[in-house]
């Protein structure tokens, strides 16, 4: 039963790729215009030699500086307001008439000003990273931490628990599922802003080498490129699936 | 070791009319005994551990622990949860260590009144595992040893065999006694149970409902490992029965019958 089963899974996802590259090599053979619709193994071949050409590496690795710097600032500023919020009544309401507000902003129009505020380069993405990431992980701060059932603080409290030992080992592993829940939503966010902040404000990154290759009229390239930011993707939510899982491993283990 | 209740009384808000839980209960406690707080739910008897516990405020009266008045929760006070509130996140190692370290106990203590612990709910090579892992008897078995931990001078038990089916229950009494009689601290226990009242006490204090107040303390004079079939544990049962049912409306006598 079990290996069936496993069979089935390796077959099902096979099976789709093929069809969706099956039309995507009819739909080339149709436009017949590498600009509009250039066939796989066009593409293919092009992904093969980004993946060795230092400058795309370069500027994938600057994109994932910034995200991870972004997202650094997110949690800076994030992860305190949100245990502040989910334990306070008066910080929360005192709070949460700015954030409701400023999360309404859509997150593309605060390019132009942040390109006044910081100048093209670093600033914008940072911002747009750090705006787009500290939202989710706010809002999820606060559910993870008023879900936490009052006996676990009535059980510490009566073991002699201070409020410092009450935060660090109640508060925080009780709201950890949902914090990285946040995390996860702020960094896969943050991946898909970059590149959009990088059309616009900056002269280098990932965003950038795909403006490029739209100049070079490289469709293949600009596709494979598409092909790498979604791996990197893929790549960044596994890793961050994976360290959940290690670090909640109480709520799994069985 | 004394515990002393001295006309606590509670009243909480019912839709904006004061409803007094408990009126002028007075009792004391203490010298290992295990005590139990018997009657119908609505009686006030968990509202009245949680004072004791420190998780409640008082509308008016005192708790005294040797003769210090109580006010906020304390390790002094071990308390074992209805529903355990085990730390899920620790493994029972780490739940049992918690309370230890907190009180600043060396590492050469903690590792010696664990061992100590875990061999007294014989749970040793369980300390690895996580409650999610657990069966409910050996949580409440980790539960209790984790309140004993830091030798609490009175233990407070909430219900706490209340989530279990019966046959369980009446193992873990025996559970609970045999480590009550290890470890030596006065129990006051919070059930509507009365066979386990009956099984497991010194002494049975039955509350009334409609205030709260207490409406017997029976001594219960059998020897232990007591005998649920003997005829002396029978009349206790009896006796016990009578007075939980005058005094309080049970639900199916007369809240029923008064509101039909």
């Amino acid at each position: 039963m079990l290996k069936r089963f496993d069979w089935m899974k390796m077959i099902y996802p096979l099976v789709t790729t093929g069809v969706f590259i099956g039309i995507w090599q009819m739909a080339s053979g149709v436009y017949n215009s590498d600009l509009l619709m250039p066939p796989p193994v066009k593409t293919v071949s092009a992904l093969w030699r980004a993946v060795q050409d230092w400058s795309v590496l370069t500027n994938l690795l600057l994109t994932l500086k910034r995200v991870l710097t972004g997202f650094g600032i997110a949690c800076i500023i994030g992860l305190p307001l949100g245990f502040a919020m989910g334990a306070s009544r008066a910080v929360f309401q005192l709070f949460d008439p700015l954030i409701s507000s400023v999360r309404q902003v859509p997150m593309m129009a605060w390019v132009p000003l942040t390109i006044f505020w910081f100048g093209l380069g670093d600033g914008p993405t940072l911002f747009l990273i750090a705006m787009v990431g500290i939202f989710p992980l706010i809002l999820n701060t606060i559910a993870g931490v008023r879900a936490i059932s009052p006996t676990y603080y009535h059980a510490a409290r009566s073991m002699g628990a201070g409020p410092w030992s009450i935060f660090a080992h109640i508060i925080v592993p009780a709201a950890l599922p949902d914090i990285l829940t946040g995390m996860r939503l702020a960094m896969g966010l943050g991946w898909m802003s970059v590149i959009c902040a990088e059309f616009i404000a900056t002269s280098a990154g990932f965003g950038f080498a795909m403006v490029e290759a739209q100049t070079r009229m490289e469709t293949d390239s600009l596709l494979a490129l598409m092909i790498m930011g979604a791996s990197v993707g893929y790549g960044i939510d596994k890793t961050l699936r994976l360290i959940e899982s290690g670090l909640t491993r109480w709520r799994h283990a069985a | 070791m004394e515990l002393q209740i001295d006309r606590i009384s509670k009243t909480f808000k019912n839709n904006g009319r004061p409803h007094p839980v408990l009126q002028d209960v007075s009792l004391t406690v203490g010298g290992g005994a295990f005590v139990t707080l018997l009657g119908p739910s609505g009686c006030g008897k968990t509202t009245l551990l949680n004072i004791i516990g420190g998780f409640l405020e008082a509308t008016s009266g005192e708790v005294r622990l040797n003769g210090a008045v109580v006010k906020r929760p304390g390790p002094e006070r071990g308390f074992v949860f209805q529903d355990y509130a085990l730390f899920p996140w620790m493994t029972v190692r780490e739940n049992i260590l918690y309370p230890l370290k907190q009180q600043r106990w060396s590492n050469a203590e903690r590792a010696q009144r664990l061992a100590q612990l875990l061999s007294m709910a014989h749970l040793e090579g369980k300390e690895h595992l996580y409650p999610s892992q657990m069966s409910g008897g050996m949580k409440q078995r980790v539960a209790v040893i984790r309140a004993l931990a830091p030798m609490p001078k009175v233990l407070l038990m909430d219900e706490p065999l209340g989530a279990l089916d019966q046959h369980l229950r009446q193992s873990l009494q025996e559970e609970l006694e045999s480590l009550w009689e290890t470890d030596g601290t006065t129990v006051l226990m919070v059930t509507h149970d009365v066979d386990e009242a009956v099984f497991l006490s010194d002494r049975v204090i039955v509350m009334s409902t409609d205030p709260g107040n207490i409406a017997g303390d029976i001594s219960i004079r059998l020897p232990r490992k007591r005998d649920r079939n003997g005829t002396a544990y029978h009349a206790y049962k009896d006796q016990l029965t009578r007075l939980v049912h005058s005094s309080g409306d049970f639900p199916g006598t007369a809240r029923m019958a008064s509101a039909r």
